[in-house]
């Protein structure tokens, strides 16, 4: 038997596996993510060594957890069918601003406080650019991108700055009971980001945006002001983001956001959420973002060349776009 | 049925009991029509008639269920878009199809650019062929200009100029009038003139008396996707073009069980002007009482509501909702207890990716819940009450809006306004693509409302709707009011003959 | 209806010349600026620098006027010039001639363009991220097969054909002046091109004339491939290596030089040698900055401000223009 139509063929088997009828077959979802990080976590278990050891696990949940910190405010942008490149550039420009802060003797707080703020007015100006200068999202903050990330190196100078307060060194490498600080500030966002988008008007408003703008708008929902609302969290969660990874590695350079965009991009669309807008959860983006880190932990594991990452992150970003396409004609098509 | 020619024998086009049918609506029943070369054939009929489904059968675009094509007597099929251009047959839509950063020239013969012996596009033989396509219209367009530069009749004209390029034996023209004024009308009539003269057979569709009168050799009139009648121009009337377009329709007539009880003013409208084609409109409604918004296709209701919801910027004019100044956007005015269900409900009245029952509560979210926090057990028995009273069918609150029937997402999107607390109430054709069952009980659910005392302004593009549902009703055309008929002078008649162009 | 429009001739119309993009004035005004108040701007040897360094990016700027055209945007170039580069060099070191090397420095930004114009054109993906992804996928992968480090070239006959002249214009320049003219032929001169402004102006129009308008779609995406790994030539020549993480932030530069030369994001309204004043402008605006004494990365704030200025100008100039008319 041939396949006479490729794309087709894709469509009925790939796709059938997401068939959903039901809204509230988000949790069929949510499922599948599960069985994933199952699945994976018994491959690497036997493929590998010092996989199934506590420190490692621990040790790919605190990675999770820091890449989570910088996509939940992402996922709320996507949700409300927007998009931010900037993010990344947003996490390296309030590091280094955070960094700078302490070297000239500041206070961790006054650091994070720095940050915080930088990254909320990056997001700010986005959600102006958008909604005032009507910018297509993409090209807004990727003019954003380049901006931030301009200023980053200017600030920076091509230098490196290190060694920070051992008590704002833990924010990154800390543990509590056990388990690393970054998680439970995961679980913070995670609880904190699940409440805004199911159980504040605010959040159902956000999704009513996202899956239909104009019906949104014609429901009497404002959208300038929730877009505005929804990057300048963004830009925030990138704020927060930026002093976790700090702390973690200790050093600021104007190149430290940069590899991080397209995982995180990745690990919202493995996690279920649409580009499209109106589908998906902060908890599927955390699935996501395991996912994602289980398989960068893997490659490390197996000795695979550090170089493969970047092409293997932009090859799961190409698939998990492509699934995102086909669940969506999926969607429209079953009855 | 009359069969008297103005000259050949034999049609060019000839279609014989034609039909079409959709689930729920036969658009097209047992239609006989005859296109002889040379002729201008006006087609006639109100919103609804069957004249577009027609048009979309002569193109290929629909594929006709029943009955047979001849050209020049010879039995063909019409099968698809390609079938009617290789038989010449050439339709001018609405929406052009021009590129438009493209020239004149590039535009007529996009997709058969001639070539020059290096295979390059060989500039100008392309620009001397639409010239001279251009020519035997009369035209004498400078051809490297851009579609964008031309105003909307010129860009009617080249269209018209690349069906001639493609040998077009017949011309369907719909509405060629419709956006333009009436010097570039008397420039256009010109040209429908040298096309006759050319031997091409023309279907014209017009709402204008004068147009059917001053330009067409015969009309014909369609009802309910029948035909009524056919025959020369020179042996008919206005008058009586209108009372065959009129008619008692089949199956539509409601009857209103309560009469409405006029209270307060809900909504005024003064001098309403915008920029998508509304030129003047005043109108009110009271609280209690149906009005409708009639007029044909184009005559700018859709526009005047948007305007009126804050959905479409306005340019100068009040609008007063329950006594008050409104100005601003939908949430605006939403907020002051109006809501509006769109004609397109899939695309501005729902989220059709999301459940019903997120979308019963798209707009009265902050009125459930004040304080911003949104409890799911709550929202979960207003809008069970909600599909209960409203009988939406199925009654599952997660299933996803598309999966319903057109009349059940109407319902949806009445509910998303009954849960607000809305109090004037905007139908923007409530019933189309319904099936009958669903459209009674839409009505009745309209009715329910007045006497609950809202105030509902509906526009329906269905005369027996406006004549049976509405209390009284305004008639639009080109952008104003052209009369307010009262209950004693609500008729079809009385509403056609004011919505037409009528001048003879 | 406006009074101006009653007034045209409806049997004949005249031809008003349209305005000329505003990148006309503002590249000479720059010019003339940067001759006059910067310093070592206007010798001989720093214009020729300034012609060198913006040939690569004419090059890739030509088919990113066709992408943009399209209403689409293509974000992989730089990364796929960087990975052509380095296909170019090992490909060179294993002992292979110039031609061959370039056909699979060529062959891999084929592939790589058309596979995002498949992803973007039959499957309706939105452009940003498809190529977004590409670049990651294409930095990758020149990072796998150079382990991070710089590829030397083998042979001189690099270098010395970037260092060669015909007839007094470098090498270099004469590469760009070739994609120019191959461009404006493709865009001006052949039905791919009318389909071009047709996919990103009035995509029906071109089924209704029974056109297969997707192939031409990927075609776009394909050209601005191939152009890429045709143009590391040029990357590699100058320096005389490949480096995996070259030419980042070019397809920046690329887009900019489209937008201000007139070519819009959307309708399908574009001007090819607006592109090239594009380029010169920004070439010229860098260099007079960087003789200023401004780092690099606060050039390209400047950049992206211009961009907007002139966005910002343009749209209303020709709005009015239009609106006389529409």
């Amino acid at each position: 038997m041939s396949i006479q139509n490729p794309s087709r063929f894709l469509l009925n088997h790939v796709g059938r596996l997401d068939v959903r009828r039901h809204a509230s077959d988000e949790t069929a979802a949510l499922v599948y993510r599960i069985v994933l990080v199952g699945a994976i976590a018994l491959a690497l278990t036997i493929a590998t060594d010092g996989f199934a050891t506590s420190a490692n696990l621990l040790n790919v949940l605190r990675q999770a957890s820091l890449m989570f910190l910088l996509a939940s405010g992402l996922t709320l942008v996507i949700l409300s069918g927007g998009f931010d490149l900037s993010i990344a550039a947003n996490l390296t420009l309030s590091a280094c601003l955070a960094a700078g802060a302490m070297k000239s003797g500041g206070s961790p707080v006054l650091a994070v406080a720095t940050a915080m703020g930088c990254g909320a007015s990056i997001g700010l100006l986005n959600g102006l650019a958008v909604t005032l200068l009507r910018l297509p999202p993409f090209l807004a903050t990727y003019g954003m991108l380049w901006i931030v990330q301009g200023l980053a190196f200017h600030y920076m100078g091509g230098n490196e700055i290190f060694g920070f307060p051992n008590g704002f060194r833990a924010l990154g490498t800390g543990f509590w009971l056990g388990v690393p600080l970054p998680v439970y500030m995961m679980l913070i966002v995670l609880i904190g980001g699940t409440v805004l988008t199911t159980c504040l008007n605010f959040g159902r408003e956000i999704y009513a945006i996202g899956a239909n703008p104009e019906a949104a708008r014609l429901s009497g929902i404002p959208l300038g002001g929730r877009r505005i609302a929804v990057y300048t969290i963004s830009g925030l969660m990138a704020g927060i983001a930026a002093v976790i990874y700090l702390a973690r590695v200790n050093a600021a350079d104007s190149a430290m956001g940069e590899p991080i965009l397209l995982p995180a991009i990745a690990a919202i669309l493995i996690g279920g959420a649409s580009l499209f807008g109106g589908t998906g959860t902060l908890l599927g983006t955390l699935f996501g973002c395991v996912i994602l880190s289980l398989v960068i932990d893997g490659m490390n594991l197996l000795n695979l060349n550090a170089n493969w990452q970047p092409m293997m992150v932009g090859a799961i970003l190409l698939v998990a776009v492509l699934a995102d396409a086909l669940a969506r004609r999926q969607r429209g098509r079953a009855h | 049925m009359e069969t008297m020619t103005t000259g050949s024998p034999l049609p060019r086009l000839e279609l014989r009991k034609i039909s079409k049918t959709f689930p729920g609506v036969r658009a097209l029943s047992d239609v006989d029509l005859q296109l002889y070369p040379g002729e201008v054939h006006m087609l006639l009929g109100e919103n609804g008639a069957g004249k577009s489904s027609l048009m979309k059968v002569l193109f290929g675009a629909y594929r006709a269920d029943a009955g047979e094509f001849f050209f020049d007597g010879e039995p063909v099929a019409i099968g698809s878009p390609a079938d009617a251009k290789r038989l010449g047959i050439a339709v001018i839509f609405q929406e052009f199809s021009l590129v438009p950063h493209l020239s004149i020239a590039q535009n007529i013969y996009l997709g058969r650019e001639p070539r020059n012996r290096f295979g390059l596009v060989d500039h100008r033989r392309m620009h001397a062929d639409a010239a001279a396509v251009l020519g035997e219209l009369g035209l004498a367009y400078d051809t490297r200009m851009q579609a964008a530069e031309l105003g909307v009749a010129q860009q009617q004209m080249v269209e018209i100029a690349k069906a001639l390029s493609h040998d077009a034996r017949v011309l369907v023209m719909d509405e060629p009038t419709a956006a333009i004024s009436d010097r570039e009308a008397d420039a256009l009539f010109a040209v429908v003139h040298r096309l006759r003269d050319a031997g091409v057979a023309i279907v014209y569709i017009s709402h204008r008396m004068k147009e059917v009168f001053d330009l067409g050799d015969r009309v014909t009139v369609l009802r309910d996707g029948r035909l009524v009648k056919s025959m020369l121009a020179s042996d008919t009337k206005p008058d009586e073009l209108i009372a065959l377009m009129v008619g008692r329709s089949v199956g539509t007539a409601y009857q209103r069980r309560y009469a409405g009880k006029p209270g307060d003013m809900a909504l005024e409208v003064k001098q309403l002007r915008t920029a998508t084609g509304v030129n003047g409109v005043d109108l009110y409604v009271r609280c209690g009482e149906i009005v409708g918004l009639s007029g044909l296709v184009g005559a700018g209701r859709s526009e005047v509501v948007r305007a009126v919801f804050g959905a479409d910027p306005i340019q100068s004019g009040r609008v007063e909702i329950f006594g008050e100044e409104v100005s601003g956007g939908p949430h605006k005015v939403a907020a002051r207890g109006v809501g509006l269900i769109p004609e397109n409900r899939k695309q501005e009245g729902l989220a059709l990716t999301r459940s019903v029952h997120e979308n019963l509560l798209a707009a009265s979210l902050w009125r459930l819940f004040p304080k911003g926090f949104y409890r799911v057990a709550q929202a979960k028995r207003a809008t069970r009450e909600l599909i209960d009273s409203l009988r939406i069918a199925p009654g599952e609150p997660a299933k996803r809006a598309q999966f319903l029937s057109g009349g059940n997402q109407q319902k949806i999107v009445i509910g998303k306004w009954l849960s607000a607390g809305c109090r004037l109430f905007i139908f923007d054709e409530p019933t189309r693509g319904i099936d009958i069952g669903a459209k009674t009980e839409i009505f009745a659910l309209i009715e329910r409302l007045v006497e609950e005392g809202a105030a509902v302004l509906l526009i329906s593009s269905e005369l027996s709707e406006i004549v049976h549902v509405c209390d009284r009703a305004y008639v639009m055309r080109e952008g104003t009011i052209s009369g307010e008929l009262p209950k004693d002078r609500l008729s079809e008649r009385n509403i056609l003959a004011l919505a037409m162009h009528e001048e003879a | 209806m406006t009074t101006s429009q009653q007034q045209k001739g409806l049997r004949s119309t005249v031809r008003r010349k349209r305005p000329l993009p505003s990148i006309v004035w503002v590249s000479v005004a720059l010019a003339a600026l940067a001759a006059i108040g910067v310093p070592g701007f206007a010798t001989r040897g720093n214009v020729s620098d300034i012609g060198l360094q913006v040939a690569m990016l004419v090059v890739i700027a030509m088919p990113m006027t066709l992408v943009i055209l399209s209403e689409g945007l293509d974000l992989s170039v730089g990364a796929l010039l960087s990975l052509g580069g380095v296909v170019l060099a090992q490909t060179l070191a294993m002992g292979a001639g110039i031609v061959p090397a370039l056909l699979a420095a060529a062959a891999v930004g084929v592939l790589a363009g058309g596979v995002n114009g498949m992803l973007i054109a039959r499957l309706g993906l939105p452009p940003f991220v498809v190529t977004l992804a590409m670049l990651g996928i294409a930095r990758g992968m020149a990072l796998v097969l150079t382990d991070g480090n710089a590829v030397v070239v083998a042979t001189p006959a690099v270098a010395q054909l970037y260092a060669m002249s015909i007839l007094g214009v470098p090498f270099p320049i004469l590469c760009a002046l070739a994609a120019w003219a191959l461009t404006h032929v493709l865009l001006y001169h052949t039905k791919f091109g009318a389909y071009v402004f047709a996919i990103g102006g009035n995509r029906e129009a071109l089924t209704l004339a029974g056109v297969k308008a997707k192939v031409f779609h990927v075609a776009i995406y394909a050209t601005s491939g191939l152009f890429a790994g045709l143009a590391a030539l040029l990357l590699i020549g100058r320096m005389n290596a490949a480096e995996p993480n070259a030419a980042i932030g070019i397809e920046f530069d690329a887009i900019a030089a489209v937008v201000l030369g007139g070519t819009s994001f959307e309708r399908g309204d574009g001007w090819l040698t607006g592109t090239v004043l594009g380029v010169v402008t920004i070439g010229v605006l860098r260099n007079a900055l960087n003789l200023l004494g401004v780092e690099s990365s606060l050039q390209v704030v400047s950049v992206g401000v211009l961009v907007l200025l002139v966005i910002l100008v343009d749209s209303l100039r020709k709005s009015r223009f239009l609106g006389a008319h529409a």
